[in-house]
């Protein structure tokens, strides 16, 4: 029974339209009642097939010992084997570092690390939820976990591994590029000209390739053919190779990987200044505050929840670190300049596809542990304040 | 107080004070302007540098290129063709008629690529032009992948603004499980994943038709944000090996399809949280009326919602384009015969038996970050607009 | 702690503002003597904030001088004004409390501490907020949001008070009560006061004199009273009044107004083809028809409560009536209007300006 299409207003009347419909209608019925599903189901599928069941999978494969036979994959369950030697194994050096002989300093701070830990896990077992309790307990044992890797290796003046430059990049790196980034967008939100022309520029290197950028770095950190020649030699460096020692190395990371970044917190943090209410302060300026007094106790708290949050995405996408160490310095010298990330490739290309799923493993879990304490400890307390 | 007011002189400034106080709202103090524009013009010098270093490295030869550093074309050395020529020209297949014939396979290929679940797909020739074939595939696997992502992120983050869903949490467990026991079983047993995968969805459905009914906690809306946004925190490397796997044991290695996918994936935590916070913004009323005048949810999103949000669309369109345009780990790690893309193009140039040959790597840079920039130019001018500011302060 | 501080008065001398090519303000004149409460009344987009904001040191004036006692200041920074300012949205620091807030200006003058907390504790006894000293913005409603500005304000007893446009974010019933207190504070401090706003009621109420300004010109700068009873030209006449004057279309001639055809008799002479014909609801009366000085159709009537609004049709204009409250006429009545010469204001309909 089909539905009279209405001629004109006088057929849409109160009271004109039939009581059935029809098949069609019925099917468009049940498609918008169940909308709800089709909108939301293409991504959760996906969600599911390409990161959560390969997540899992990659489980099995951490757990097992993988050879690749006549026939596809041959998995052999070893437990916890590839973990194990990470830590206590043959690749506890390329992981952890060398962590004997630990130095009294290395061994005082590190005292000093666990009780303060220890004592703010007490203080918020008496304000805390079971479920906050268990965070916080996770929290603290990497805290001292971390705090024992960082006072054994490097404290003690040994080297470190791979968990720790991985670790060096997002602290030092995040560090430094909030301070340029912050500074930066405090420059931009002064009455200059030619801001908007400012933003364009700066935004550039953030949308480059990264691929790109670390060929383009490695060119120019050339110390022979670079364009820093002229100027090495002038400060009577020539000798100087930076990608000889593991620190140098390292550094030059930090700063290649900056110049990429930076732009991020730039435009995040400009925007940030730009969005604080023009009323407040113009009413801190008739009221006598200097600029640097308006800053600071005017527009900065202001500033701060988007600070922290712009930090954290930050930090987030700061674990994942890949192209630039693997093009600039294939990891070395040795495997200093080696991100957990590129680890785990150089471990897949010498076909241990058990211990790369377990690194791959391990830095899921270090990302989530240190992520989600910076976010519930920081950027939630700064959110809930504003 | 008085004090205050009677020190100040407009008309008799000491130096001091006219270096170092503003003369007026809106303006700066001589000193300052002096320290604001350096620091901006010396960043500005440290932004410029490597992209005109490349640029002026990809018109050089081997000569200028090895013996120390050159600066300035025409002063420090002769600007030359040859690695442009050598990327393009010089290559045996890319003169026009072949370039002719390669437009017309790609867009033969694209139709079967649409009919592939029904006809075999046509292998491209193997001969073709190094960088017009890294190009077109860098392109047609960027925009489709961007169109995707974007589409299904869209609807996603709609369904989550508009859209109550209450998932039991038992439910979940019961979906978590299955997964685990499909992955044991296919992992260690003979059976093929097809199967299990079918026996585990049919058993997921049954127990939650019986058992689902009596679960009482759910979880909402903010929590399933919550999971697709964190998405972004898990490390690519994690999924790669198990995806290539999986690729290969459905056929799909080294093809448009699975870079495709995996690219939309990888963003779709973008795409779901800025958008969200575009629909929500929006006023519910808008929805409503023209619920109460019969629009079905899917007409109400695609007639109302979606030009309401165009600039925040485009600005998310060009992000995850750029993105995707840059995608590299995956490439890498899936595709490297059939569907090389800029970026692996650029780091095949990378090893030459005779060291690198920087000037070819830079100009094939040239051309994969000349599109990247042009379109960040575009995006600035929607993010100066404060456009995507609203989800970095949610 | 009134205190003895000498009042400042305030001068605009030739003052002129544009942006770009829009010019705001053109050749503003304004002298306000010390003491008192000045009301810029005007439309948005009149240049009644623009005003305030060149006198505050926000903006610079494109041509003028500005003075605050015998200074010129007009180049001069804010803070060296010796003003303060009460903003629209009150611009409260979210992460400060209320005392933290209050005491804001003194701090900035690094005044020491147990001086600084007397002193907020006067202000905000002063606006009744001793009690909520330790809250934060966002825990107040909007009349407490207001005193905790108003009380910031006069922390430092300033020269001369700016306020814009206070209390147009508070609902209509605590309006009332806040110009009240507003007037009575002024009044105690005896502190010049330039405040700017759009609600007639407003300007009224607590103005020692009114400024109306529209498009950047001063309209008329009088008294309320002579404001209400002797508007300068067309425009000021219907801003103020509440309902608003009536106008009637027509053309003066001689000592009559001719309109549609009736014939009213006016106080004033001239010769003005194209003439409007002003009346306040509550100067004209309703009679029988035929009996008054003009007669027309009633469109509706309106019960306020003490008093019936009567709108009536003439030709092209309707005329609002303020008749007694049991007034019974209905819609589609013949009704006389009686327009007494006395309190009918004749105007030129193109320039605006009052025939005397």
């Amino acid at each position: 029974m089909q539905k009279p299409v209405p001629q004109n207003t006088k057929d849409i009347q109160p009271g004109n339209s039939p009581a059935g419909i029809s098949s069609g209608d019925k099917w468009r019925e049940w498609c918008d009642r169940h909308a709800g599903s089709f909108f939301i189901a293409p991504a959760v599928t996906l969600i599911l097939i390409f990161a959560i069941f390969p997540t899992i999978y990659s489980m099995v494969f951490a757990l097992s010992r993988v050879r690749f036979t006549g026939d596809g994959l041959k998995f052999r369950y070893v437990g916890f084997r590839n973990f194990a030697k990470q830590f206590f194994g043959s690749s506890e050096m390329h992981f952890l570092g060398r962590t004997e002989p630990v130095s009294i300093l290395g061994m005082i701070i590190f005292a000093v690390i666990v009780v303060t830990v220890l004592w703010w896990l007490y203080r918020s077992w008496k304000t805390a939820t079971w479920v906050r309790m268990l965070g916080r307990s996770i929290s603290a044992a990497m805290a001292i976990f971390l705090g024992w890797i960082l006072c054994a290796s490097l404290l003690s003046g040994n080297s470190i591994g791979t968990l720790y430059t991985t670790l060096f990049y997002v602290l030092f790196g995040c560090a430094v590029q909030f301070a340029i980034g912050t500074g930066l967008a405090f420059l931009c939100s002064q009455p200059i000209r030619g801001r908007n022309f400012f933003r364009v520029l700066f935004f550039i290197p953030l949308m480059v390739t990264p691929l790109g950028v670390g060929f383009a770095m490695r060119m120019i950190a050339d110390v022979t053919k670079g364009p820093f020649e002229p100027i090495l030699g002038l400060l009577g460096l020539q000798d100087w190779v930076w990608s000889a020692s593991p620190w140098s190395a390292r550094f030059v990371m930090v700063i290649c990987d900056s110049w990429q970044w930076i732009p991020f917190i730039f435009i995040c943090m400009l925007a940030a200044l730009e969005n604080v209410p023009r009323d407040h302060v113009e009413a801190a300026q008739v009221d006598g505050a200097s600029s640097f007094h308006i800053f600071r106790d005017v527009t900065w708290p202001q500033v701060v929840p988007v600070a922290v949050t712009v930090l954290l995405i930050r930090a987030i996408e700061a674990f994942k670190i890949m192209d630039l160490p693997n093009i600039m310095t294939g990891g070395g010298p040795g495997s200093s300049t080696e991100s957990m990330t590129l680890h785990s490739v150089y471990v897949w290309r010498a076909n241990d596809l058990g211990s790369s799923a377990a690194i791959a493993y391990l830095l899921l879990i270090l990302t989530v542990v240190v992520c989600a304490s910076f976010f519930n400890y920081v950027v939630l307390s700064q959110i809930r304040k504003a | 107080m008085k004090d205050v007011i009677v020190k100040f002189d407009p008309q008799n400034r000491s130096l001091m004070e006219r270096l170092f106080e503003p003369p007026a709202i809106g303006k700066m103090a001589p000193f300052t302007k002096v320290v604001v524009y350096s620091f901006l013009a010396i960043w500005s010098f440290f932004v410029l540098f490597p992209i005109y270093w490349v640029i002026i490295t990809s018109f050089k030869d081997a000569a200028a290129v090895n013996q120390g550093p050159n600066f300035i074309p025409f002063i420090d050395f002769q600007p030359t063709l040859d690695a442009w020529r050598i990327n393009f020209t010089a290559d045996p297949y890319c003169d026009i008629a072949s370039i002719a014939r390669q437009i017309y396979l790609l867009a033969h290929n694209s139709v079967i690529f649409v009919l592939s679940p029904f006809v075999s797909l046509q292998p491209m020739e193997p001969q073709i032009c190094k960088i017009y074939l890294a190009f077109t595939n860098s392109v047609v696997i960027s925009i489709i992948s961007t169109i995707f992502c974007v589409a299904v992120g869209s609807m996603a983050a709609y369904a989550l603004a508009r859209i109550q869903y209450k998932p039991k949490f038992g439910n979940i467990m019961i979906f978590v499980l299955l997964i685990l026991a499909v992955t044991l079983m296919t992992t260690y047993s003979g059976i093929p994943w097809w199967m299990s995968s079918a026996v585990a969805l049919a058993l997921f459905f049954f127990l939650a038709r019986s058992i689902g009914r009596h679960f009482k906690m759910s979880l909402g809306n903010g929590d399933i944000l919550f999971w697709m946004i964190s998405q972004r925190i898990l490390p690519p490397i994690v999924v790669v090996v198990p995806l290539y796997v999986m690729f290969q044991a459905v056929g799909l290695l080294d093809t448009h399809l699975a870079l495709i996918l995996l690219y939309a994936v990888a963003n779709l935590p973008i795409v779901v949280w800025l958008m969200h916070d575009f629909f929500a913004n929006l006023p519910i009323e808008l929805e409503e009326s023209a619920q109460l005048d019969g629009a079905t949810r899917f007409g109400i999103f695609w007639e109302i919602v979606m030009p309401l949000t165009r600039p925040g669309l485009a600005a998310t369109t060009l992000l995850i384009l750029v993105l995707n345009w840059n995608e590299y780990l995956f490439a890498v790690f899936l595709a490297t015969v059939k569907v090389q893309t800029m970026p692996i193009m650029v780091a095949a140039k990378n090893t030459g038996e005779k060291g690198v040959l920087w000037w070819e790597m830079c100009a094939v840079t040239v051309v994969m970050i000349i599109p990247v920039i042009i379109m960040s130019i575009l995006l600035t001018r929607f993010i100066s607009k404060g456009v995507l500011l609203g989800a970095v302060k949610g | 702690m009134t205190g003895n501080r000498t009042k400042a008065s305030v001068r605009f001398d030739g003052v002129q503002k544009s942006f770009g090519t829009v010019k705001v303000l053109e050749e503003f004149n304004l002298e306000v003597q010390p003491g008192e409460f000045l009301v810029l009344l005007g439309a948005s987009g009149s240049g009644k904030t623009t005003a305030l904001r060149i006198l505050s040191g926000l903006e610079v004036p494109s041509a003028g001088q500005v003075y605050i006692g015998e200074r010129d200041v007009t180049q001069v920074l804010p803070k060296y004004r010796d003003i303060s300012m009460v903003f629209q949205s009150y611009a409260l620091y979210p992460h400060k409390t209320v005392a933290e807030n209050i005491g804001f200006p003194l701090k900035v003058k690094k005044m020491p501490k147990a001086a600084m907390e007397a002193a907020i504790l006067d202000a905000a006894k002063q606006v009744q907020l001793e009690t909520l000293l330790d809250r934060y913005p966002r825990e107040l409603s909007g009349g407490q949001r207001q005193r905790v500005a108003l009380a910031r304000a006069i922390i430092r007893r300033p020269s001369v008070f700016l306020m814009d446009e206070p209390l147009s974010n508070l609902d209509a019933k605590l309006r009332g009560h806040m110009r009240a207190e507003l007037k009575h504070m002024q009044a105690t401090l005896g502190i010049t006061t330039i405040y700017v706003t759009h609600d007639q009621i407003e300007a009224m109420t607590l103005a020692n004199r009114v400024a109306v300004l529209e498009k950047g010109v001063l309209q008329q700068l009088a008294p309320p009273s002579e404001i209400y009873n002797n508007p300068a030209n067309l425009f000021v006449a219907q801003f103020i009044g509440s309902p608003a004057m009536n106008v009637i279309h027509g053309s003066l001639e001689g000592a009559s107004f001719l309109t549609n055809g009736a014939k009213v008799e006016t106080k004033v002479k001239g010769q003005i083809p194209k003439a409007v014909a002003g009346v306040r609801p509550e100067d004209c009366a309703v009679t029988d028809l035929g009996k008054g000085s003009i007669n027309g159709q009633i469109f509706t009537t309106e019960l306020i409560g003490d008093h019936t609004l009567v709108t009536v049709n003439w030709g092209n204009d309707q005329i609002v009536v303020k008749a007694h409250k049991d007034f019974d006429g209905k819609q589609g009545d013949g009704v006389g209007v009686q327009l007494p010469a006395d309190n009918l204001y004749i105007f030129n309909e193109t320039s605006g300006e009052r025939i005397r």
